[in-house]
């Protein structure tokens, strides 16, 4: 399959603390990857380097086959989704503005086209027309998101960045943004990278998972893989919990269909 | 008082509205360049942060200048009058605006700016789209804070010669008139609030949401602009200039007196317009700079000021020098002096009358005979200028019972209550029209001589030589008995400066 985004040898540290190290792994087209790991594991670092927020100190990063060092960082970054935790939206600006951000960036001239995008993904997200000239402090956890979610693919990008856009709430609201995302991601096609805490939410969002801890990757494979066969102790323990949710016995845990996981797959 | 102030508003309201017209022109000249100068330094600053701590450390500085020093810092630089009051008046204002401007950005949520630049914006696209908007509260109130702040300054404006309220205010003080003082401050009071209000309602505006809304807000908006912009471009379109002679006074009743007559005079004889800028602070100090370098064309001024000050001569001057004098000056500054009104304002020794009456005296050798039965009182300065009690003393070999320190209106009250016997005074002080005692003469010539005269540039006397017979129609005219007369019925009746000068020159039969 096509390599959208490919790690090569990427080293990053803090001053004395390194946080990436040696990572290389690559993500094909069309692919939702979810990246798995504690705070401090290099999840969030790694993520803001394919935007070009963050640079390594050593290796590369590429986006279609292209060195992502050489390009300009602004107009990569507009071709790139991006929804980060918590209600991130502009509160000066309507729920149109804001969703309309990234697309008059590119296009300021075709306002048409602008709103066009808007309508389109309101209804993809589902918000109701009405919401347009809404603040984001006048809507709800649930629907901020779904504003964030249609911000960051107004501009129908190629890759979307998530760093735990769905950490800030409920449970209830979180399953149905989850189903949303899955759903929207199948109608699009989009490439997904997405960091999360959440095991659960990465083996039941990801058709990939990569597991990360202390700036090394613990194991990267389908959601059937991690727990049929784990890799390490640390994935092992990680995704003990889910083993259990399918109620069989250990031999036969590749049997599990856990959500994540296509029928195709199974 | 209340019902003074209305009467005087009331009474003189185009002169007021004038004063407000000027007031809110300086202000408002002042605001607009902070606001487009500290802005952009405060959006500087919050972008480079390294620049940040040095330029408010600057600013803050400028800002703890006492007003009054600034002014004389920047006479130097750009003379007295309007330019000078809103240099002044623009770096007090800058404080505010960088302070609020760059604390409203940097307070902004990062996570917001992370997302911007996520998402490709440029960094001008996350100032102006982001940062700038989300500032505006803080930045808003930042403005609010100093545009009142720059109203209630500029009422010192008036102290170098510049117009606004202040000039209500400063003629207030200077002239006794505690009426016209609190109704300049009234009405500075008035227009802050009125300014703060009128953000207030902006502030309220920009927050109203709706297609209507905003569009009522450009046109709203648009309005505002144009009625500040053309208020502040009138600063600058000149009076009638060419045509104009420009005179100034110092902050005394007698000069605002001697201003008004020579504009009476001038305009009436002449095809001349008059400028008249009153009571510039510092007097001699800042007028003659203004002189030099053309900003005024003539004022009053006594000849020992003139020889002491600016010519800096040590020695005591007496009226034999003023060959001299005249011949400096001309040499130095190509200035001349013209119209020696003939009055001395100087030193003076009042004795009370009886006191006077009972030891015959008439003079200050007299007076030394016996200084030892008699208490002297005088203002404070007195006693410490070189010029001043022990130099007086030794001069005449006077030896006073007791000394007393008394400020000019308490003394009048303490000769006239017989708590003291004698006082020195100025020879045209408004309250020897109505003393109860006798002015000595000063035998010896113990103090400098400082009649008073018009200083007048020779260039303007070449230009408008109708203007020469004019200043000489007032030559010895006035005595110091008049001038205390004038400056009395000014600083204890109450009149104005103008109808004094119109009386007096009606008396005299200058008027047509």
């Amino acid at each position: 399959m096509e390599s959208m985004i490919e790690f090569r040898n990427v080293k990053k540290a803090y001053g004395d603390k390194t946080v990436l190290k040696d990572l290389s792994f690559c993500v094909e087209k069309g692919a939702f990857v979810t990246i798995i790991g504690s705070s401090g594991s290099g999840k969030t670092t790694a993520l803001k380097m394919v935007n070009g927020l963050l640079r390594p100190d050593f290796g590369d990063i590429f986006i279609s086959g292209e060195n992502i060092r050489g390009k300009n960082q602004t107009q990569l970054r507009r071709n790139i989704g991006y929804a980060i935790q918590g209600s991130v939206l502009f509160p000066h600006m309507t729920v149109e503005q804001n969703i309309s951000y990234v697309p008059n960036l590119l296009n300021k001239r075709n306002k048409q086209k602008t709103r066009d995008a808007v309508d389109k993904w309101m209804r993809i997200v589902g918000l109701e027309e009405d919401m347009k000239q809404r603040y984001p402090a006048e809507l709800s956890g649930g629907q901020q998101q779904r504003v964030g979610i249609a911000r960051a693919l107004a501009a129908s990008p190629d890759i979307l960045l998530m760093d735990e856009p769905f950490g800030a709430v409920d449970e209830l609201t979180r399953a149905q943004l989850q189903t949303e995302l899955q759903r929207i991601y199948r109608q699009t096609g989009v490439t997904v990278l997405f960091v999360t805490h959440d095991i659960a939410e990465a083996l039941k969002l990801g058709t990939k998972v990569l597991v990360m801890d202390r700036g090394e990757i613990q194991q990267y494979g389908r959601p059937a893989e991690l727990l049929n066969r784990p890799a390490t102790e640390f994935v092992r323990q990680l995704t003990a919990q889910q083993r259990r949710t399918c109620h069989l016995p250990d031999d036969r845990l590749a049997d599990c269909r856990y959500s994540g996981m296509r029928w195709d797959e199974a | 008082m209340i019902q003074d102030i209305w009467n005087l508003l009331t009474g003189r309201w185009d002169f007021f509205a004038g004063l407000i017209l000027e007031h809110l022109q300086i202000s408002l000249l002042a605001i607009a360049i902070a606001v487009v100068v500290g802005g952009a330094a405060g959006i500087l600053i919050s972008e480079f942060r390294r620049f940040s701590k040095p330029t408010l450390g600057i600013v803050n500085f400028l800002y703890t200048i006492p007003s009054i020093s600034m002014l004389g810092f920047l006479i130097p630089f750009s003379g007295v009058g309007n330019a000078t009051a809103v240099i002044a008046l623009t770096i007090y204002a800058l404080l505010p605006m960088v302070r609020s401007t760059h604390t409203g950005i940097v307070n902004v949520e990062p996570a917001l700016l992370e997302a911007a630049k996520g998402m490709g914006s440029t960094r001008l696209q996350i100032l102006f789209k982001i940062k700038l908007p989300l500032a505006m509260p803080v930045i808003m109130s930042g403005i609010r804070n100093m545009v009142v702040m720059t109203i209630a300054l500029s009422g010192i404006a008036s102290f170098i010669g510049a117009g606004g309220l202040g000039v209500a205010i400063y003629r207030g003080i200077t002239t006794n008139n505690p009426a016209m003082t609190m109704a300049g401050s009234l009405l500075i009071a008035l227009l802050a609030l009125a300014l703060d209000g009128l953000l207030g309602f902006a502030e309220y505006r920009m927050k109203k949401r709706g297609r209507r809304a905003k569009k009522v807000n450009r046109v709203t908006a648009a309005v505002a602009l144009g009625v500040c912009i053309s208020l502040i471009c009138a600063v600058f379109i000149p009076s009638g200039q060419g045509e104009t002679i420009r005179i100034a006074t110092k902050p005394m009743t007698e000069q605002y007196v001697l201003g008004e007559m020579l504009d009476i005079l001038i305009e009436q004889d002449t095809d001349l317009n008059v400028e008249l800028t009153h009571g510039v602070g510092g007097g001699t100090s800042n007028i003659q700079p203004a002189m030099e370098k053309g900003s005024f064309d003539l004022y009053p001024e006594y000849t020992g000021t003139g020889w002491n000050m600016v010519l800096k001569k040590e020695d005591v001057y007496n009226e034999s020098l003023f060959g001299e004098l005249q011949k400096e000056y001309s040499e130095n500054y190509d200035m001349e002096w013209v119209g020696m009104y003939g009055f001395n304002n100087t030193y003076g020794t009042v004795v009370r009358r009886d006191v006077a009456e009972q030891y015959n005296l008439r003079t200050y050798s007299d007076l030394a005979a016996v200084a030892d039965r008699l208490v002297f009182g005088a203002q404070y300065d007195f006693y410490e200028r070189p010029d001043g009690y022990n130099a007086f003393c030794e001069a005449y070999g006077l030896h006073f019972k007791e000394t007393m320190d008394l400020n000019n209106s308490l003394k009048y009250q303490a000769l006239n209550d017989g708590q003291i016997d004698v006082i020195t005074v100025f020879t045209t002080d408004g309250q020897l029209a109505t003393v109860n005692g006798v002015v000595l003469e000063d035998d010896k010539q113990f103090y400098p001589s400082y009649l008073c005269g018009n200083v007048v540039r020779r260039e303007v006397l070449e230009k408008y030589p109708e203007l020469k017979a004019v200043l000489e129609k007032l030559t010895g005219q006035i005595s110091d008995s008049d001038m205390a007369q004038m400056n009395y019925a000014v600083e204890t009746e109450g009149m104005e400066p103008r109808q004094v000068a119109e009386e007096f020159l009606q008396a005299r039969g200058l008027l047509r």
